[in-house]
């Protein structure tokens, strides 16, 4: 695929909330956004927190604009490898764009065939760190689900 | 109560109406507290269009009253004006296109619309809740 349409991005978000029900049975809220970083199409399950919607957006968000899932960008910021990384600390990424950079593992960019990024899909209201249900993997659902 | 089931329902009339109008324009749905729950913006359509849409769908909920009718509080003559509309909050819209939804006299939530003219968002806005069959009420 080129460019992400709406009827991509509801074929990504049912997939997802699918996984999300049956699967991780978290309800959460799943936002997909182009390769500009602006909203295609959120939802929020019933049951979300209200809150999730937005960072839903901002994970999606910072996933286009890094071009990379926010799960890689977390390990940056997280404390506990201070000093362990190649470089320096990267904690003055906190609160950057505007306020919107958000780091928290969720999002996802989705490429085309020459890799570039055409968009991205962030989740938000799944606890993280129970086995493989995470933020990330209901991405990753919405993300399979394009190339079924 | 809003849930996302009835907001698919309601998105997915209003990009059919909006398509049959020949329009293309965002949509947005929130719960009776403002809270967005769903949200689709159509392919082509202008990147802002998406929060003005939620901006109106919010002030329709909290207000309990069409966005265009918020603005009756800045005016001079009306009783209860001083209300600043303009720095109130960064949501607050008085752009006609937020409609409330009532189901049975209880506010559920609200709908919100923009990508045509004032005219053809509240237009879309009122048709989509006609579709649903749920009743609103002018303020």
């Amino acid at each position: 695929m080129e460019e992400l349409t709406l009827e991509l991005a509801l074929k990504m978000l049912e997939a997802a909330e699918r996984w999300a029900k049956d699967i991780a049975v978290f309800s959460c809220s799943i936002a997909v956004v182009d390769k500009a970083g602006a909203v295609i199409a959120v939802h929020r399950m019933d049951g979300a927190a209200m809150a999730t919607t937005d960072i839903a957006i901002e994970k999606a968000w910072t996933a286009v604009a890094f071009k990379m899932p926010t799960l890689m960008g977390s390990r940056w910021l997280d404390p506990r490898n201070m000093g362990k990384l190649i470089g320096d600390h990267a904690m003055g990424m906190i609160g950057r764009g505007k306020g919107r950079l958000c780091f928290i593992p969720g999002g996802i960019p989705i490429t085309n065939e020459e890799n570039e990024v055409i968009g991205a899909i962030g989740c938000s209201g799944v606890p993280s760190g129970v086995g493989d249900i995470s933020d990330t993997s209901v991405s990753q659902a919405g993300v399979t689900a394009l190339y079924e | 109560m809003m849930n996302l089931e009835m907001a698919k329902k309601l998105l997915q009339t209003g990009i059919k109406k909006a398509k049959e109008m020949g329009r293309s324009c965002s949509i947005a749905i929130v719960d009776d507290n403002g809270w967005l729950v769903a949200l689709h913006r159509m392919d082509g359509t202008p990147i802002p269009t998406a929060e003005i849409a939620r901006d109106k769908a919010w002030t329709a909920a909290v207000f309990q009253m069409p966005s265009s009718e918020v603005s009756c509080f800045g005016d001079p003559k009306m009783p209860g004006s001083g209300f600043n509309l303009q720095n109130w909050n960064d949501r607050l819209t008085t752009i006609p296109g937020g409609l409330p939804i009532r189901d049975s006299d209880q506010l559920i939530g609200a709908i919100g619309c923009c990508g045509g003219t004032p005219e053809e968002d509240v237009l879309l806005c009122r048709k989509v809740l006609e579709e649903i069959r749920l009743r609103e009420e002018t303020f």
